[in-house]
């Protein structure tokens, strides 16, 4: 007799959460987890690095999430009888991310990697990983290419770049921002970044329109041109896709322009922290201020996120900043992936990760899965306000304090509504995607 | 090999949880903790009208009361106490008893850091609590006014319970999704076992054959084998019914299941573990705390985003009243004046 096909609607009434049914056939847990994680941080004391650059800020941060989720997880795998350790590189560049990789797959024996903060990380990362047949997290590349090439073996925690600005625009074009002025870069990214910001507002979110445009240099020290431009496209937000630096550099002119639209930027692991948050209120604290998305929040409250950002914020004395949540969730996800699919091997864990019934609890609420057409991480966001604070402190209550939580999207309570289809909102369909993995 | 109870003795043990707290000349009362309002609201379950307001703290947003517990005879309702600095353990981290005659707080008793909810013991000798950011469930004699143990649970332990004919305590871990057994007698750990996704509340049936188990992430109920402690089935409402408390009417045929996410109180049948109804039409909003009147014939709901709390006909399953609460209603419990 034919077995009757489910739909994905009824797989998931049938509850995402049977994990004690998750399990992939037969066979014991493994005993031992290994996981391992590579990201830029500082080098020598905080007070006198030998080496740091921007990136090492969101590296650092990542650190001390995967550090305390191989705590925390340990903890909870003790109690069934397994192991967790969790092995950190650190990698200031691609070339260093790589061979860090290698070596924790080859002579660690790593069963699963995570990183991909820092230019070119996630794709150095990536190719080793396929290479040695391990997993790899992304927890740090927004990148939509990345995605649409298409890596069995790569899943991402980041958000995608189209699901940030599909965020963004539903948050401005709610809230009135209804002409967009897109400042990006030259390159192929920038490019990229800007269709898709043009899609966000042109094509799913009718009502808002691109007041006008600007190409620049990566490292650009001077935007007079551009504030000119601005000025006379009467826009009411400037979206800045650029990189962290160069938004910083972009704001300092912009604090002095006489230009009032508000202004925001494009996140990454960097511009997501409460430091940069700090650094940029140093530069302008008026236009500084204003809406920004977020994949974690610091003082989100709901869901156990209290108590998850209390402890990071003891055990370390920093906000867990979206970073250090991506990294802890990464371990997590992947000690319950091996957990439950009984397994390290690949072969096995990814036809386990790509199942819509595989859904992990990351503190935002809602059972979060990974898309099937690109491997993507669907989850809510953040939107909070950075307040204009002329002085403001760096001590930890007041760099927390520098933001306020004021929305989530989408929202994740809609009763009657299909909760993967909300969180689906955000980003692209598998319309857009040619991958060709098992879950489609 | 242990030795059978003999059929007078096994009834004997069970009188408590027979009885339970129906009593034709009591006098009921609901008490709802308020978890920003520092407060306990109380409501006369015959009329379902506000009798009182018991101020737990004079801190509303700094101290929060969550999860209840009523003594066997009805008399002392246990809240448990806590401050929004889980990390720090303050005096602020206690479990405290309201006599319901008085609905004066009698006692203060500390059970441990951050304890989010707290159980009784069928004898009404022992407290145990879920500490929440210490990973441990403790118990407290009541007697002597000492701490029993602290056993460990996974990270985010919250649902405590002990089973009616007091052998065990179960403690859900809400990150490790598993449930903490404690022998309650021998005060030993006797296992961890996996249950859905974020196990937030648990409660045993009356007679401690099975327990129930929610699971907020994943919307299932897991059913337990008390013997075995092994899930032996479970019933999925939805990913997005996001349980929390769960309730039996007293006769154990009906589970009741708090879904925060979609405002509704899942009825579930015990017999077959199969959901009969949905209650939603004028659900307070996000209802987290459930109880049924001892008399089995209304529930209670928290309702921690509308203030409030929903009172439902267990007859006809349908909502009939709506009772303002304070802010952020956690938790609902039933204690009875003699």
């Amino acid at each position: 007799m034919k077995e009757p096909r489910l739909t994905r609607r009824q797989v998931l009434a049938l509850g995402g959460g049977l994990l004690a049914a998750q399990a992939l056939g037969q066979g014991q847990p493994p005993k031992l987890i290994r996981i391992g994680v590579v990201v830029p941080t500082r080098t020598g004391s905080l007070e006198q690095p030998v080496s740091s650059s921007a990136h090492a800020i969101g590296g650092e941060i990542a650190r001390m999430g995967a550090v305390m989720a191989g705590e925390e997880v340990g903890e909870n795998a003790e109690l069934l009888g397994t192991r967790v350790k969790v092995l950190l590189a650190s990698a200031p560049s691609p070339e260093a991310a790589a061979r860090a990789a290698q070596r924790l797959v080859a002579t660690e024996g790593v069963f699963a990697l995570v990183g991909g903060i820092g230019p070119g990380q996630a794709e150095a990362i990536a190719k080793v990983a396929q290479e040695r047949r391990v997993l790899f997290f992304n927890i740090g590349n927004a990148s939509d290419a990345l995605r649409r090439a298409c890596n069995r073996l790569t899943f991402h925690v980041e958000a995608s770049a189209a699901m940030y600005l599909d965020a963004l625009a539903d948050w401005f074009v709610r809230a009135n921002f209804r002409r967009w002025f897109l400042v990006h870069t030259r390159d192929a990214g920038g490019q990229a970044l800007l269709a898709r910001a043009r899609k966000a507002l042109e094509v799913r979110h009718w009502g808002a329109n691109v007041a006008g445009t600007a190409a620049v240099a990566a490292g650009q020290p001077d935007f007079s041109k551009e504030l000119e431009a601005i000025g006379r496209a009467r826009a009411d937000v400037v979206v800045l896709l650029l990189g962290g630096e160069d938004q910083m550099t972009f704001l300092g002119q912009y604090e002095t322009s006489g230009l009032r639209a508000q202004v925001t930027g494009f996140p990454d692991p960097l511009t997501q922290t409460r430091d940069y948050f700090y650094a940029l209120l140093r530069v302008a604290p008026r236009s500084a201020a204003g809406y920004r998305p977020l994949l974690w929040e610091p003082t989100l409250d709901n869901y156990g996120a209290r108590e998850l950002n209390a402890r990071f914020q003891q055990r370390w004395g920093q906000p867990m900043d979206s970073p250090g949540w991506a990294a802890y969730q990464s371990v997590k996800m992947l000690y319950e992936s091996a957990f439950f699919a009984r397994s390290l091997e690949a072969g096995r864990l990814v036809p386990y990760l790509e199942r819509p019934q595989t859904v992990f609890d990351v503190h935002k609420g809602i059972g979060v899965s990974f898309r099937p057409w690109d491997h993507q991480l669907r989850q809510p966001f953040y939107l909070v306000k950075i307040k204009a604070e002329p002085n403001p402190g760096f001590e930890l209550s007041k760099r927390v304090g520098l933001a306020s939580l004021v929305g989530e999207a989408p929202a994740i309570v809609k009763p009657g509504t299909d909760p993967v289809e909300r969180l689906d909102q955000l980003g692209d369909g598998p319309r857009d995607f040619n991958c060709r993995f098992g879950g489609r | 090999m242990p030795k059978a109870l003999p059929p007078l003795a096994l009834l004997l043990a069970l009188l408590p949880a027979l009885f339970s707290l129906a009593q034709p000349q009591a006098k009921y009362r609901a008490y709802v903790s308020n978890e920003y309002g520092a407060s306990i609201t109380v409501i006369d379950v015959a009329t379902d009208q506000v009798i009182g307001t018991i101020q737990v703290a004079g801190r509303p947003g700094e101290v929060r009361p969550r999860g209840m517990a009523v003594s066997p005879d009805g008399r002392t309702v246990y809240v448990a106490l806590s401050d929004f600095q889980p990390r720090l353990e303050t005096p602020d981290d206690k479990i405290v008893a309201i006599d319901v005659a008085s609905n004066k707080v009698v006692a203060e008793y500390r059970i441990g850091t951050n304890p989010e909810r707290v159980a009784v013991s069928p004898d009404g000798g022992q407290l145990w609590a879920s500490n929440e950011n210490a990973a441990k469930g403790t118990g407290f004699d009541l007697k002597t006014k000492q701490v029993l143990g602290s056993f460990p649970t996974g990270v985010e332990p919250e649902g405590v319970a002990v089973s009616p004919d007091g052998r065990f305590v179960y403690v859900t871990g809400e990150t490790s999704h598993t449930v903490t057994v404690i022998d309650a007698k021998g005060l030993k750990l006797v296992k961890h076992f996996l249950v859905g996704n974020r196990p937030r509340h648990v409660v045993f049936s009356p007679d401690s054959s099975r327990a129930y188990v929610s699971a907020e992430i994943g919307g299932t109920v897991s059913v337990v084998d008390t013997k075995t402690h092994q899930v032996v089935q479970t019933v999925a409402l939805g990913l997005d019914s996001r349980l929390v408390e769960l309730a039996l009417s007293p006769d154990g045929k009906r589970l009741f299941a708090a879904g925060g996410g979609t405002s509704t109180i899942y009825v579930i049948d015990t017999a077959t573990n199969k959901l009969i109804k949905t209650v939603k039409e004028r659900m307070g909003r996000r209802p987290w705390g459930v109880t049924v009147s001892p008399d089995g014939k209304k529930i209670y709901t928290a309702d921690g985003l509308s203030d409030s709390v929903t009172v439902i006909d267990a007859a006809s399953l349908s909502v009939v009243k709506k009772v303002a609460a304070g802010r952020g209603p956690h938790s609902v419990v039933i204690g009875v004046v003699q």
